[in-house]
């Protein structure tokens, strides 16, 4: 582990020579109506990177499991799997994010490892970012405090006159020849510090009592009937909040043909547990089940995974308090804060 | 062994669904009747067929009473029938009429009166006959309607999206309608079109009808509180499309 520290002057230098040398995906601006949000997005000039981001409509796990992504690819008999990595950098993570990522990399390598995954996963060099500037329904500072992020290369802080660049592994120490960089003194190391506990306490929500005794009280409320109707009571089953997560990782998998009839491949999608279909299963000789039928049901399941079902697997609540379902429901009824705080302690 | 003998059907509608069909560029038309053996298609072809078919697809809602035979004809000759279109799956944009008593003197004039334009609450075609598959739209995904046939060539179930078009928006980092103060319906929308509308900054109309299972009245809330829709047309909107899904149904 080592710091560094780059000046304001020379970071789009180092920028322009990350984007020669691979290929990197960073936070950028995407508008509509003069409405600005942002997206991770193959950087070509480094001006459009945005490291100033509240957040990014969909979190970067998409870079290793995107929204489509064909497994394999078949001509007939002949079949060409889908893995291909990249070496990529993944620039500007915010830590939550990256918190999130460890998640992912823990849940597609247990038991059988999901190689579809984790070899995009190897081939990055990840480079998180500090938060500049804070989402409106942020509350990242107040879950799962006890799991900090760990699978990053790199760390970056904006400080005055330039960036704390700490270079975690090999990877993250690799980026070091594109810039200028010096050795960050120890002023510069705690004003790093400084600037994260600013942004800290700037998340607007919170999420009160502890992973423990929410994963508790979560956990016995499951049998509340009355709790989760009133909370999915305007739920659309619209599965927003389910595809905004950063550690959702369910999808589905469909063939498809080219028009040839002979060609064609087999894609998984993103899945979302909240909508209808999700749970619907075959008995068989054309029977179906659906055992969450009912949209509370639904609702309440994904309450279940995200704030005690995973809990012993991750160390802590599958949740990193980024705010993305809390903006995405246009019903307003999925802000984890506002459901969890609402549920009385066991 | 023999191609698939395909036929297309037209009852209410603009048979723009069929023009759709035409619309995939030479290419890829004459690859697919290398598959398929298109044996009446009145859009593209002047012959007719009586013979039994493997698919008939029907396009158009049932309006006319008088349609029900011939309706009855198609289904006994095909192996499988596909409702093509969102006229023919829930009587699309033509169940608008089911709510006016006097659409015909606004529509025809002084000809309102002649006795072949009368007509009966539009329904989707499966309220005359039994349907097999659905083709939403409005007009049909050609792109969906390829993965249908080819997955029925292949022996397997078409797969048909039964989820709302925000799944399909957020995927594509669409930035949300809500989130520019516009209105949208995509919370109860069949998705399946990939949610080109929101994408182009227009509002999802539900031109695939809903989904199985909407929150209509949540809907409504939204509109009136998020988009700031006065609340009668907060309640009628999504008519346009879903006139037949809705709790007041005629």
């Amino acid at each position: 582990m080592s710091f560094h520290f780059i000046k304001d002057q020379d970071f789009p230098a180092f920028l322009s020579g990350l984007i020669k040398a691979r290929t990197v995906v960073g936070p950028v601006a995407k508008t509509s109506r003069q409405q600005e949000k942002f997206v991770f997005a193959r950087l070509t000039d480094p001006a459009a990177l945005r490291l100033d981001y509240d957040v990014t409509i969909l979190p970067p796990k998409k870079e290793f499991f995107p929204p489509k992504q064909n497994l394999l690819l078949f001509d007939g008999p002949r079949v060409t799997p889908g893995i291909e990595p990249e070496e990529k950098v993944l620039f500007g993570v915010h830590p939550y994010d990256m918190k999130a990522l460890d998640m992912t990399d823990a849940l597609f390598r247990e038991k059988n490892e999901d190689r579809n995954y984790t070899a995009h996963r190897e081939a990055a060099t990840v480079v998180v970012s500090s938060v500049q500037k804070v989402s409106p329904r942020a509350f990242w500072a107040s879950i799962g405090t006890e799991v900090k992020p760990k699978g990053h290369d790199a760390w970056l802080t904006k400080v005055a006159g330039g960036c704390v660049y700490e270079a975690v592994t090999a990877k993250g120490e690799a980026l070091l020849q594109h810039g200028k960089f010096a050795a960050a003194s120890e002023e510069q190391k705690k004003a790093a510090r400084r600037a994260d506990e600013e942004a800290a306490r700037q998340c607007p929500e919170k999420l009160q009592g502890t992973s423990a005794s929410n994963a508790k009280k979560v956990r016995a409320a499951f049998s509340r009937e009355e709790l989760w109707t009133k909370f999915a009571q305007d739920c659309f089953s619209c599965g927003s909040c389910n595809t905004v997560c950063p550690t959702c990782y369910c999808f589905d998998v469909q063939d498809w043909w080219h028009v040839d009839q002979n060609t064609g491949g087999r894609t998984r999608t993103w899945d979302s547990c909240l909508t209808e279909d999700f749970a619907k299963i075959s008995l068989g000789a054309g029977a179906q089940e659906n055992f969450r039928e009912e949209r509370a049901e639904r609702f309440r399941h994904r309450f279940m995974r995200k704030a005690a079902y995973l809990n012993e697997k991750l160390g802590g609540p599958a949740c990193v308090g980024c705010g993305r379902c809390s903006a995405a429901c246009t019903a307003d009824i999925a802000d984890p804060t506002a459901v969890i705080n609402s549920i009385p302690e066991a | 062994m023999a191609k698939p003998k395909v036929a297309f059907f037209d009852f209410t509608c603009c048979e723009g669904c069929q023009i759709e069909f035409t619309n995939y560029g030479d290419p890829v038309f004459l690859e697919l009747l290398k598959h398929v053996d298109v044996v009446e298609f009145r859009e593209a072809m002047s012959e007719k067929c009586r013979e039994p078919l493997d698919i008939a697809f029907i396009e158009g809602s049932f309006s006319r009473e008088a349609d029900r035979p011939r309706l009855e004809e198609i289904r006994r000759r095909a192996k499988v029938v596909i409702a093509y279109g969102q006229c023919a799956a829930t009587a699309g944009i033509n169940a608008l009429k089911n709510h006016t008593s006097d659409y015909r003197k606004f529509v025809y004039g002084k000809d309102a009166a002649l006795p072949h334009l009368d007509s009966q609450i539009a329904v989707g075609v499966d309220q005359a006959i039994k349907v097999d598959y659905y083709a939403y739209g409005c007009p049909v995904n050609k792109y969906e309607v390829l993965q249908i046939v080819s997955h029925l060539l292949h022996g397997k179930d078409p797969v048909i999206p039964n989820y709302p078009v925000c799944v399909e928006c957020k995927r594509r980092e669409t930035i949300c309608r809500f989130d520019v103060g516009d209105y949208c319906l995509g919370q109860t929308a069949r998705a399946g079109c990939g949610a080109p509308c929101p994408a182009d900054g227009i509002p999802c109309e539900a031109c695939r009808g809903f989904v199985d299972k909407p929150n209509h009245e949540a809907l409504v809330k939204v509109l009136d509180k998020r988009a700031g829709m006065p609340k009668g047309w907060a309640r009628h909107k999504t008519r346009m499309f879903t006139a037949n899904q809705r709790g007041d149904v005629k």
